[in-house]
């Protein structure tokens, strides 16, 4: 091999290398020495981060309903902090010495160079102290930060969620390093399902200073900087009116609300009661409300209608009808003999009457138990199952809101592991029928369930947001959301409508809320409740013939459905599609319990 | 008698690498001085440096049949090293690369820069000419004993040192013979892709640069054909791949090529070490006067960062002395190897070369905002126990091979 050839490679590669690095040592140190110096002389770069305005969020028609305002934030950099300021730092604040250290302490890596939030939402009076005090106080600055405002005179608490502070666990687990200590996260509702869009870009501008700290000018004129993009709007389908409406009948109650569209899958309003006041998130939480809030028994932080697992109640019993129906067992004119009671080995079944022989349409509107007790049986297990997975339940609907629960649908499965191979009966199975037992479902289940009944078989995601818009541009991207028409004959719901129709327009549970003016469609459902009375279920389309609102109201501790339920549903319903309905009416009939 | 011992002992290597060291240590003490956590910092290397003397001088004089036979040794024992610093070993800022045995901190990882050397050099100079690296299977041996510790050190994760030994294995596979239009064919993907990533002219420039090559080159037209066709296909892919990736993983590698795009994360360091250097000037600024890093705007600027010191403090004088310093050791390397007759030695002295040009290329070129942001250490400068003993390893066996260049194996 000639070696004399290819040493000289080496040499020239080598001798490259060096060039380069001496060619640049040039240019840094003769060529533009002083514009470094004059840098280096004022000792530091000061790096101010500007927080984004995150995005606004605006209801169908355009009402503002999450807007922000400027709060200032003290910061401090730790680099620079001379420990002996602890005491005047606290006392200025109103926080612990202990607080401080300890925030200090997360505070590592090339973080320490950089400001980091120690107390938001601070009174004017600090800012000017820090000011005042400028030279003594080095490290310790403020900075703006817009924080949310909330302009409506409505909650939905659950559906716009509220920001924190990033935990320590999350800084960690981040992909990326976005997020700063002292950095707000959406953490629920649609502040947290939409977080990526809301958030915008941090800016940065860096600021020479001399070594007293004092402003000097910024660096390189400011061609470094980078300016801060606010988040994306968010325009919502909820219908302010009707939200603010739904939250009013509610008030007072524990329970949950979802009216949906049954032609897109678009939310129209979704209360959950008892809620809270999203102003507490906004600015410095305080932790007595954090613990307050936490320690509650009425849990207000939970979203009662996405997140409850109750079981429906008799609101379930149009599974099992369009089981039988697509799996043949029986035929829409078929009918099953109801005697008033059911005998399933030495246990009795009861029911509200003995209707005859009924077909499904007349078993619905009177919800007979006996009907379906029996259905199910000729059902199985496995296909009752089967069933409940195609409208919905047992899973996720996909709602674009972090808090969703899954809900509980059993199977063969389920009580082999539950109970064992044989310490479960068909006797388990009767109960399901009439949509009691092992059975859990959450409200958002029910109006999506609703709206496949009402829609004759497309299943759509619900979601609240419509669309998207840059904040720049103004232009607004629609969001796309999956749909699909589940394998059941568009026939068979024909039959199911005609049942749901004549629960309010004939001789059934929830005639008491039918009226002239708009033709409603519905069944009532009352949930066992082995702590306490029995939860209240309605769920309804309407108008019956082109139904434009699917609505699933669950009252817990309510009783009948009939009773609480239904009453709510019906008067969302007239205002959604009339308008109508004053507000002082609603003081009247729904004020008291 | 004067003679002879200059005619065994090579002062100038010797003299060059022990004046980079001396840099170094001053370099460390400005850098710690004041900060109380790391101030035993120049200590201990002060120590490692005079304990690291005997180190050299050990080796330089050890039989050259030994080092060649206690190469596979070496080298299967860095490969335990490296699963044992996986399993027992400490977590620092997110890589898994050092344990500790006796109060002493070890990183396997330096010593397997050596151990690869050691080993290729031992594969590739076997005796009776039985290895070829044209053949294919040699050369899958040799591209395994590289790949082996990398696959480990991918683990920690330590993406850095990785690069140093996909850097060092063409190389050494040249010099012990590799034809060049094998060289080529693994070069030529590479210059494209790169090409690729920084735009559609430079992608088409590079493209034209290995078709012109292929012609010079003289290859049957199918292999030139293969060779074109690979290098386009590894250009085109390259966006379709940076595509696919999450949006972080795009902004670090975007931050990684031009880091002030990234001022708060990767770019930090790079800004205010270029400000460090650049204050400098012709004379610097005076030992322990470096307003930039007297003042600790660089984070540990002990280790990776070490540079800055010497350029603000001793300026244009004192930065480029210590190239020139690199540039008389990496060529008197070269040389070495060249009039080695020791086909082993020969190979390890080109392997280290290369592992210094690789460094100082990558270290200073990103202190000095020229080169992606990968951390790595300046060699016989920086601070850190194993790094500076592995690089007297080197210098060991440099000394070695001068010392023995006249004996065949």
């Amino acid at each position: 091999m000639d070696l004399s050839k290819r040493k000289n490679f080496y040499y020239i590669f080598s001798l490259a290398i060096v060039l380069i690095i001496s060619g640049r040592l040039v240019q840094l140190q003769l060529i533009n020495p002083e514009k470094f110096d004059k840098d280096a002389l004022r000792n530091s770069v000061k790096t101010i981060i500007t927080s984004p305005a995150r995005g606004l969020i605006y209801d169908r028609n355009g009402t503002l309903l999450v807007d922000n305002k400027p709060s200032y934030s003290v910061t401090i950099v730790k680099k620079e902090f001379d420990t002996n300021n602890i005491p005047v730092v606290c006392t200025m604040l109103g926080i612990e010495p202990d607080y401080l250290r300890d925030e200090l302490k997360k505070i590592k890596g090339t973080n320490r160079f950089l400001p980091t939030r120690i107390q938001r939402d601070v009174d004017f009076k600090v800012i000017s102290f820090i000011e005042e005090n400028r030279e003594i106080l080095s490290g310790v600055d403020y900075t703006v930060d817009p924080i949310r405002l909330y302009p409506t005179d409505f909650r939905a608490s659950h559906i716009i969620g509220y920001t924190k502070e990033i935990s320590e666990s999350m800084l960690n687990k981040q992909q990326g390093d976005y997020y700063k200590q002292g950095d707000l996260i959406g953490t629920t509702g649609l502040e947290s399902g939409y977080e990526n869009y809301l958030r915008g870009e941090k800016g940065f501008e860096f600021i020479l200073q001399d070594n007293k700290g004092r402003e000097v000018g910024p660096l390189n004129d400011g061609k470094n900087d980078v300016k801060a993009l606010s988040g994306y709007d968010l325009i919502l389908s909820i219908d302010a009116n009707v939200q603010k409406y739904a939250e009013k009948l509610l008030e007072g109650r524990t329970g949950g609300i979802v009216a949906m569209d049954p032609t897109n899958g678009e939310i129209i309003c979704m209360v959950s009661k008892p809620d809270y006041d999203l102003n507490y998130f906004s600015g410095k939480l305080k932790p007595e409300i954090w613990t307050m809030l936490n320690t509650d028994k009425n849990k207000p932080l939970f979203n009662r209608a996405t997140m409850t697992k109750y079981p429906p109640g008799s609101t379930y019993k149009m599974v099992s009808a369009l089981a039988s129906l697509q799996e043949g067992i029986l035929k829409p004119n078929s009918t099953i003999p109801c005697e008033g009671s059911f005998r399933f080995g030495d246990r009795v079944f009861g029911d509200h009457g003995a209707y005859g022989s009924i077909t499904i349409p007349t078993a619905i509107e009177h919800s007979s138990n006996v009907f379906f007790y029996k259905l199910v049986l000729r059902i199985g297990l496995d296909n009752w199952n089967k069933y409940g997975q195609i409208l919905g339940f047992g899973n996720k609907t996909g709602i674009d809101i972090p808090e969703e629960t899954k809900g509980l649908l059993p199977s063969t499965e389920y009580y082999n592991k539950r109970y064992g191979p044989n310490g479960w009966t068909e006797g388990f199975v009767v109960s399901l029928g009439i949509g009691q037992g092992e059975l859990g479902v959450s409200p958002l289940q029910m109006a999506v369930y609703t709206s496949i009944l009402a829609n004759s078989g497309t299943f759509l995601q619900p979601h609240l947001v419509r669309s998207l818009k840059n904040p720049l541009t103004g232009e607004i991207t629609p969001i796309q959301f999956k749909r699909h028409e589940v394998p059941i004959n568009k026939e068979y719901f024909k039959t199911i409508q005609k049942g749901m129709y004549l629960v309010v327009n004939g001789n059934g549970t929830a005639r008491s809320i039918r009226t002239s003016d708009i033709t409603i469609a519905g069944k009532t459902g009352t949930a066992q409740n082995p702590h306490g009375q029995d939860h209240s279920w309605f769920i309804a389309y309407a108008p019956a013939d082109d139904p434009k609102i699917a609505i699933c109201v669950m009252v817990e501790n309510a009783g009948f459905g009939a009773t609480v339920a239904a009453p709510i549903a019906q008067r969302i319903i007239l205002r959604y599609l009339l308008g109508l309905q004053d507000e002082s009416e609603v003081q009247d009939s729904f004020g008291e319990r | 008698m004067q003679v002879k011992l200059f005619d065994r002992f090579n002062l100038v290597v010797f003299i060059s690498a022990f004046g980079l060291i001396t840099f170094g240590l001053v370099a460390i003490y400005s850098a710690t001085y004041g900060n109380e956590l790391v101030s035993g910092n120049f200590t201990k290397q002060l120590i490692s440096a005079c304990i690291g003397i005997f180190v050299v001088l050990g080796i330089m004089f050890t039989p050259s049949k030994y080092l060649a036979m206690s190469s596979y040794i070496f080298y299967g024992l860095v490969i335990l090293m490296l699963i044992a610093v996986l399993v027992i070993g400490k977590k620092i800022k997110g890589q898994t690369s050092w344990f500790s045995v006796g109060g002493f901190g070890i990183q396997p990882s330096e010593f397997a820069k050596v151990a690869v050397v050691l080993a290729l050099a031992s594969f590739l100079s076997n005796k009776n000419n039985e290895t070829d690296v044209t053949r294919v299977r040699d050369f899958l041996y040799a591209v395994g004993i590289c790949l082996m510790p990398v696959a480990l050190i991918m683990l920690q994760p330590d993406m850095g040192t990785t690069l140093v030994f996909l850097f060092l294995l063409l190389p050494v596979l040249y010099w012990a013979g590799m034809p060049n239009y094998i060289l080529f064919f693994i070069v030529a993907p590479v210059i494209t892709a790169v090409c690729a990533f920084l735009g559609t002219w430079y992608f088409v420039a590079s493209v034209i640069f290995v078709i012109a090559m292929m012609l010079v080159l003289k290859k049957n037209i199918l292999i030139s054909a293969i060779i074109v066709c690979i290098a386009i296909g590894a250009g085109l892919s390259v966006n379709m791949v940076y595509n696919k990736l999450q949006p972080y993983q795009q902004k670090r590698i975007q931050s990684m090529f031009n880091p002030e795009s990234d001022p708060l994360g990767a770019g930090y360091n790079v800004i205010q070490s270029k400000i460090a250097i650049g204050s400098g000037g012709f004379t610097g600024k005076g030992f322990l006067q470096g307003t930039q890093t007297q003042l600790k705007y660089i984070p540990e600027q002990w280790t990776d960062f070490i540079f800055c010191m010497v350029g603000e403090e001793f300026g244009f004088i004192g930065s480029i002395s210590v190239v020139l310093l690199f540039l008389i050791l990496i060529w008197q390397t070269i040389r070495i190897a060249y009039i080695c007759k020791n086909q082993f030695l020969s190979i390890c002295c080109i392997g280290f070369a290369t592992i210094f040009s690789f460094h100082i290329l990558i270290n200073l070129g990103m202190i000095m905002g020229i080169m992606p942001v990968i951390g790595i250490p300046l060699p016989f400068m920086s601070y850190g126990v194993s790094f500076l003993l592995s690089n007297l390893i080197m210098l060991g066996i440099i000394l070695n091979a001068y010392r023995n260049r006249k004996e065949y194996t």
